[in-house]
């Protein structure tokens, strides 16, 4: 787009040098290799005189002598200079420049050369993008950039990862990046397929995010969508993908013999319950793309279809997503209208992972079917499937996995409309308008025979459907202006000024309803009116929120300048408000302020291409993961019946007026430094978050009894660094070798912490409620697990040994002691990496291209809940499955957790390995073909013993609702709350990590 | 210049057009903003008629017959319920084996809900207090809040007395919060003291029944519990205040002890099944889902499935197989059990041994052997035994009676009917009867009442009593009703060693104050000895 954009700047420019002298008159065709080049500049060199190519290509240029040079140019392209010696028609073909491509970075409100860029910024082109399967566009980047992290544990295709930027950014607040889409912010990344990408550019340090304020507190990814270039004829392209997944690691687990052989109880058969549950998943991927332009209109026209299979049985999705991208020039190209709009309907079938965690648990002796089961048991009731009744916490997972249905279909629409208008050479005036539409329909089913949440064992009331509706709207409005001017000979500088207004509308709407008529099979989400839940008080559980008004109003200036061409400085200035605070503390300030300096201007280093130096200091803020939270709301108690009328009383939260923003202040040094073959960037930063938002302990007795309520409560800091290079190893005409390192560490600190030191992070049920292993202490590392030491040594009764740590004499473990003085508990492991390295490796070979792409993280444990919950042989849990890993001890029979549970999880994974041919055919219809075959997750080097090493950044405690995946259970939504300062803790609700091969097929017609 | 004048003008409109209205209104919570005296609905006052009160005395429901604060503080600490630990269940970072073991410290979750579910009742009786209460509303919602007073005074000694929303106040002594109930309920009584010879006229108070609400006799049931306890509180006995309190309540109240003739329907009667029998009669009805009308309570936490949930004894106690005994909705979690010496304190034909406890093999809806597939001893007959192999780690799964009292009704729900007695006449007969004993230092002077209570229970009456005879007999009536603790406090046993418990130390009498209190409220609060 920006290249379109600047290469209409350019023919503008020499409409307007356009002049008619009396001469010899040359004409011809300029263009590429994909066709003529309209809008390219023939000069004769040292004049003034040239002219620019037509739509078709052609020039014709007066006024030419012999012996004149003519240069032709084009952005993006090198220039070639041809001298005049009688010819009237020369033609040229201009070689695209690859450095000159990448040398425009969009940043906030407006684009800049890749030189004066003086903040932490990474811009990856669809080239560089992960290959294979690739569903939501942040794995594009997935070990790609420095400092970014992407975790989707195990993959489940129906959750997105979650995405951090230099680790915490905040503790209450959204710690996801920003997303700005084709320069509209607040976009839904599930609204942009993958293949429509041109390029995701992040800002990473404070001075860069500070333009978008509260929003990029987190971070920013600019996404740049593929779009038509002005004068192209219109071109199809076709990408498809076909690919299987299937299950590449799974925590060990007894078989039947070995369970019986530990003292589990017979049930006569022998199944794999995994294999129950599971399936290879067949996905295929289909994105068609139409696109062209005309003088004034230019267009880009997709279409994708996905269709996903999970390797969790019966679960998936389907999805058609369709992109517009026009552009329309007016009035001598002075105004610039750019029109994108785009929408997605995906069906998915979330299944319930729960199939998965019983499939683990279940007692490998016990059939599947009811028919089996060695002694009379009803098997009609449950569907024909067994059950061990009377067991807690325990479900026939091929029963759940086959007969619940867990379904929802999204609706994301987006339109913006962006006006540009230059009122003269120095000023353009921008306005944005944009919206988003988000409804989300989830409902589940559990049936009359299913026993897990069905009822199915209940004489009465079976069977439970759930309906969830929430819709989420988003309105943009922003108007800025750019003007630009220089002084003298070696100022120049761009101000930029303008205003953001960002409102959210959400609501949502949810009720449950159960009872069915038992022994139909029947889909009764599709007839509800059949539940007798109708009929009994008390039965349905209904319940609505809504949020509107939820506003972010902003004011923005900056200034961006260079000095001799080599030393450049941006300042930025925000000043934001926002309604989720009080009216006394809703406005905040926000400046940045960075300079940059390349240094091999005036060192003149030999071979060195770059040598730049920069510093940028910024303050972003955050708002309160909630609106309302300074209000005093009430409660309203309904009479038990109808004439008691109702009565308000206190509110169910304690607010606080006082609430206001979060600051955090980042400082970012940085050194840019490239040869011909070698490029590599450092950056080391600091960033301190002040008054961070955070739910505190408060004294209940002023409060009403409620002891937590928001407040600003205390300070973190992060210091890291961030290391990329990439080097040509080998670069000729047949052959090229080109390999990249990315590293990245941090270390954050809790500075202070007024609510003092506290223990967080509770295990859960079965039996390990109030055993929490995160230690939160002042002025230490976040994330510290945190229990007591195993000897190794388990005595008569099966009981693991605990080390006496300070070597007081006595053994103190309580968990009530956790943080008392004689506690013998230590620092079991942290949740969060030392580091984490990104190796990609590309090979090309002739019409033969390979990358492999490496990643790993080190230094990180995880505490592996499935073994602290499963691994003991408990004497009374022999009619569960027992873990089987390397560690498994037949001899430790009690659950408790200890540093045993805790395992280093560093790893090293070949994430990703592709094979590509290129066809070029150059036929009439069809151009080129490519044709791929990827792998994705082929093998990991790890100690782990769980299914997956891959760090855990933030907690979701014991429930369901990992990854922040809407969870319906007991009536309750739980969208998850993730808490950051509990890193490390790998649930029982991850999903199995797959592997995919993927056939990728690309044709350009 | 001319660049200049356009920048202005864009910049105008810019700001012209913006908005900057951050106002926010909540639409999904009532606030300030609402009009709750529209449409027959009451802040708290005047029209509402008992509406008023709904909101404070709601808040009596957390805790009280629940699986957390009030009951299993007051409970799980006595010499009969524990929760054993079931292997990998139910050891929850081990808080119910050091309440069991009396090692609970100040950052246990129980110990932290008793804290706040007491003060969320105080905070809600304030707010209420600050609305337009009449004179009877206002007295019944400062009675209940001295009420919620007892339970912090009594668990944790020193804490602070707020008295309006939001006000702080110092932690106040032990004394000092005794005096600031007993002052509140003599004066929403309208006496200065309790006498023999009182005359309550003067009370804001009526005498009328409510049972979810607070006339004279509840009133007085809470002081004379106040005074029973005095001497454990202040270090002064106050046994006779705590006689003529009792004394008031027997003598001039309508309320009866529910012995022949007082019965309900039995709801947990399964169809099919012959033994079980029609009715609940006297000391099971007290107690049973459809308990509302009961005679005998005179003040009781309103439980019910549909609007009033929170009592939830079915899921605390049975083991999950007992779902198919009843149908019940959901799967019980199989914690609380009864500890094997006082299950055998209760004679073979004491009706309250019945009522109280779910025992023996036990038997599906259809009167089938209930068997439990997954059984760890190879005998798949679900039969709760009396006897218990050990508090943890790897206690039976069906070892231990069951607590029954607060018995289960067919198809019950998680949230189960029974009202919970805060106040009844039993437990006022016990309370004269023990203060007349000790007043006159003659334990015989209880008899009377003692022997009322064995003859509804179906007992020959004892001819003499000791104070371990009595508080036997007091742990038998009381069982389940959260009185265990305070009564063995008050007889000096709860240093006492039972069953895996063995700590003796005399400052666990009283519970630590929650740390994370402590911790937030500025060096305000200051933790209690021995912690």
């Amino acid at each position: 787009m920006k290249i379109t954009f600047l290469k209409n700047l350019l023919m503008l420019g020499a409409f307007l040098c356009f002049g008619i002298i009396q001469a010899q008159e040359v004409s011809g065709t300029v263009s590429d290799a994909s066709g003529p080049l309209p809008g390219a500049s023939v000069v004769i060199k040292g004049t003034t005189n040239g002219t620019q190519t037509d739509f078709d290509g052609n020039y014709t240029l007066s006024d030419v002598q012999d012996g004149d040079i003519l240069s032709f140019s084009y952005i993006g392209y090198k220039g070639q200079d041809v001298t005049v010696s009688g010819q009237s028609t020369i033609d040229v073909v201009l070689e695209e420049d690859a450095q000159a491509l990448e040398e425009v970075v969009i940043v906030g409100y407006g684009s800049q050369q890749k030189k004066e860029i003086t903040t932490a910024v990474t811009s990856v082109s669809s080239e560089d993008f992960n290959q294979g399967t690739v569903n939501d566009p942040t794995q594009l980047l997935q070990g790609k950039v420095a400092g970014l992290t992407i975790v989707n544990k195990g993959g489940d295709p129906n959750t997105n990862g979650t995405v951090r930027l230099r680790g915490i950014s905040t503790i209450g607040g959204n710690q996801e990046p920003l997303v700005v889409i084709d320069g509209v912010l607040g976009g839904s990344l599930n609204n942009v397929d993958p293949n429509d990408i041109e390029n995701i550019t992040v800002l990473k340090d404070g001075s860069a995010a500070a333009i978008y304020g509260t929003r990029g507190s987190a971070g920013v990814i600019l996404i740049t969508t593929k779009s038509g270039k002005v004068g192209q004829p219109m071109q199809l392209t076709y990408n498809g993908q076909f690919a299987t997944s299937s299950i590449a690691n799974q925590i060990d687990i007894m078989n039947a013999d070995e369970f019986l052989a530990a003292g589990g109880n017979d049930l006569g058969s022998d199944t794999d319950w995994i294999d129950e549950v599971t399936q290879t998943g067949y996905s295929h991927v289909h994105n068609i793309a139409a696109v062209g332009g005309t003088n004034d209109v230019s267009y880009r026209v997709s279409g994708n279809f996905r269709k996903l299979d999970g390797i969790l049985y019966n679960t998936g999705f389907k999805q058609l997503n369709a992109r517009t991208n026009l552009t329309a020039r007016l009035f001598d190209d002075k105004l610039k209208i750019d029109f994108n709009s785009a929408l997605t309907r995906r069906d998915s079938k979330y299944g319930l992972n729960e199939a998965l965690r019983y499939a683990i648990t279940y007692n490998p002796t016990a059939p599947v079917f009811g028919k089996d089961a060695p002694f009379p048991f009803s098997s009609g009731q449950y569907g024909g499937f067994f059950e061990t009744l009377g067991l807690f916490d325990s479900f026939n997972p091929a029963s759940i996995a086959r007969q619940s249905e867990n379904d929802g279909t999204t609706n994301t629409i987006n339109y913006s409309m962006n006006f540009n208008y230059r009122l003269t050479d120095n000023l353009a005036a921008n306005v944005n308008f944009a919206t988003q539409n988000i409804k989300n329909n989830r409902s589940q089913y559990y049936p009359t025979t299913a026993l897990y949440l069905g009822n199915a064992v209940s004489p009465t009331t079976r069977g439970l459907a759930n309906f969830l509706t929430q819709e989420t709207k988003f309105d943009l409005f922003e108007g800025f202006a750019t003007y630009n001017n220089t002084i003298g000979d070696n100022i120049s500088f761009t101000l930029t000024g303008g205003y953001s207004f960002q409102e959210t509308d959400f609501n949502n709407v949810f009720f449950q309803l159960g009872d069915f008529p038992p022994g139909i099979q029947f889909d009764f989400r599709n007839n509800i009116e059949s539940s007798q839940d109708l009929t009994e008080a008390g039965r349905i559980v209904a319940n609505s929120d809504r949020r509107d008004g939820d506003r972010i109003v902003a004011f923005f200036g900056r200034l961006n300048a260079t000095f001799d061409d080599a030393i450049y400085l941006n300042a930025s200035l925000r000043r934001e408000g926002s309604s989720r605070f009080g009216s006394e503390n809703q406005w905040g300030l926000f400046p940045a302020v960075a300079v940059g300096a390349d240094l091999n201007k005036y060192l003149d280093l030999n071979n060195v291409n770059l040598l730049k130096a920069r510093l940028g200091y910024g303050v972003t803020g955050a708002i309160p993961p909630e609106v309302g939270l300074f209000a005093t709301t009430y409660a309203l108690n309904p009479g038990t019946s109808g004439q008691d009328g109702s009565s308000t009383g206190q509110g169910n939260r304690a607010p606080n007026a006082d609430l206001k923003w979060e600051e955090k202040a980042e400082l970012n040094f940085g050194i840019e430094f490239a040869t011909e073959r070698l490029s590599a960037t450092l950056d080391l930063y600091t960033r301190n978050i002040d008054d961070f938002i955070s739910l505190v302990n408060v004294d209940a007795a002023l409060f009403g009894g409620i002891s937590q309520r928001y407040e600003n409560a205390g300070q973190l800091k992060t210091n890291g660094l961030e290391f990329t290079a990439n080097y040509d190893a080998v670069k000729n005409d047949k052959f090229s070798y080109n390999t990249g390192l990315i590293f990245s560490t941090y270390k954050t600190t809790l500075e202070k912490n007024p609510q003092g030191d506290q223990v967080i992070a509770n295990l859960g049920a079965p039996g390990q409620n109030n055993t929490s292993v995160i230690l939160v202490r002042e002025g230490e590392e976040v994330g510290q697990i945190w229990g007591p030491v195993f000897t190794g040594e388990v005595n008569e009764a099966g009981t693991p040994q605990l080390e006496d740590v300070n070597g007081d004499g006595t053994v103190v473990t309580d968990q009530g002691k956790a943080l008392d003085d004689d506690v013998d508990f230590a620092v079991l492991g942290k949740g969060l990496p030392d580091f984490e390295l990104g190796w990609t490796n590309q090979i090309t070979f002739g019409n033969w291209d390979v990358n492999a792409f490496f990643r790993g993280a080190f230094g990180h444990s995880l505490v592996n809940t499935f073994r602290a919950f499963y691994e003991p042989i408990i004497g009374s849990q022999s009619s569960y499955n027992f873990m089987n890993t390397k560690y498994a001890r037949s001899d430790i029979k009690t659950a408790q957790f200890s540093s045993y549970y805790v395992e280093k999880a560093d790893f090293f994974r070949l994430d990703n390995l592709s094979v590509g041919y290129n066809w070029n055919i150059d036929s009439d219809h069809v151009k080129d073909i490519r044709l791929s075959l990827s792998g994705q997750n082929l093998f990991t080097i790890t100690g782990y013993s769980g299914t997956d090493p891959e760090p855990v950044l933030q907690d979701f405690g014991d429930n369901n609702s990992a990854n922040g995946e809407i969870v319906i259970t007991d009536g309750a939504v739980d969208t998850g709350t993730a808490n950051p300062l509990a890193p490390g803790i790998d649930r029982r609700n991850s999903y199995f990590t797959q592997r995919t091969f993927t056939l990728g097929l690309n044709i350009n017609f | 210049m001319k660049q200049l004048f356009k920048i202005t003008c864009l910049s105008t409109m810019l700001i012209a057009f913006s908005c900057t209205d951050l106002e926010d209104e909540l639409e999904d919570s009532f606030t300030e903003d609402q009009q709750f005296s529209n449409n027959g609905v009451s802040v708290g006052g005047g029209d509402g008629g008992g509406g008023a009160l709904l909101a404070p005395f709601a808040r009596l429901r957390a805790g009280t017959a629940g699986n957390t604060g009030f009951f299993a503080t007051n409970t799980v600490t006595g010499d009969d319920v524990a929760v054993t630990q079931k292997g990998g269940d139910w050891f929850d970072g081990g808080i119910w084996i050091q309440l069991h073991r009396h090692t609970y410290g100040s950052t246990h979750d129980r110990v932290n809900e008793l804290w706040n579910d007491a003060y969320a009742g105080i905070g809600e009786c304030n707010t209420s207090l600050s609305n337009s209460l009449n004179a009877n509303q206002t007295a019944q919602v400062r009675a209940l809040r001295a009420y919620f007073y007892w339970r912090l005074m009594d668990g944790f000694g020193r804490v602070k007395i707020i008295t309006s929303p939001g006000a702080d106040a110092p932690q106040s002594s032990r004394q000092e919060v005794f005096d600031f109930i007993e002052s509140e309920l003599l004066d929403v009584l309208g006496i200065s003291a309790v006498t023999a010879s009182m005359n309550l006229s003067g009370s804001d108070l009526n005498t009328e029944i409510s049972n979810y609400r607070i006339n004279q006799y509840a009133a007085l049931g809470i002081l004379a519990k106040l005074y029973l306890n005095a001497e454990v509180y202040t270090g002064t006995p106050r046994w006779e205040e705590a006689q003529w309190a009792a004394e008031y309540v027997l003598d001039n109240s309508p309320y009866q002890l529910c012995a022949d003739g007082c019965s309900v329907p039995n709801q947990a009667k399964r169809p099919s099944v012959a033994s079980d029998p029609e009715t609940l009669e006297g000391y099971a009805a007290v107690f049973a889902p459809n308990n509302e009308n009961n005679p005998e309570i005179i003040w009781a936490a309103e439980y019910d499935q549909t609007g009033a949930g929170g009592m939830n004894f079915n899921m605390m106690t049975l083991h999950g197989p007992s779902q198919l005994t009843w149908g019940l909705d959901v799967q019980p979690w199989n914690g609380f059990v009864v500890l094997e010496e006082f299950y055998n304190s209760f004679e073979d034909d004491d009706l309250r041994k019945e009522a109280n406890f779910l025992q023996g093999p036990q038997t599906d809806f259809n009167g089938d052997p209930l068997l439990d597939y997954a059984a760890d001893d190879g005998d798949l007959v679900i039969d709760y035994k009396p006897n218990i192999n050990e508090l943890e780690p790897n206690a039976w799964r069906d070892g231990g009676v069951r607590m029954k009292k607060f018995s289960f009704a067919l198809f019950q729900r998680q949230d189960m009917n029974n009202d919970y007695p805060i106040v009844r006449l039993g437990d006022v007969h016990l309370i004269r009867a023990e203060a007349m004993a000790r007043a006159q230092a003659d334990w015989n002077m209880a008899l009377p009442d003692v022997n009322a209570l064995r003859d509804r229970a179906g007992l020959d009456p004892l001819a003499s009593l000791t104070a371990d005879s009595f508080l036997a007999e007091r742990g038998k009536e009381m069982f389940q009703e959260s009185s265990r603790r305070i009564d063995l406090i008050r007889f000096g046993k709860y240093e006492d060693t039972w069953w895996e418990k063995t700590d003796s130390d005399p400052n666990k009498r009283i519970f630590p104050i929650p740390q994370a209190q402590i911790d937030a409220s500025n060096g305000s609060l200051t933790q209690n000895p021995g912690y």
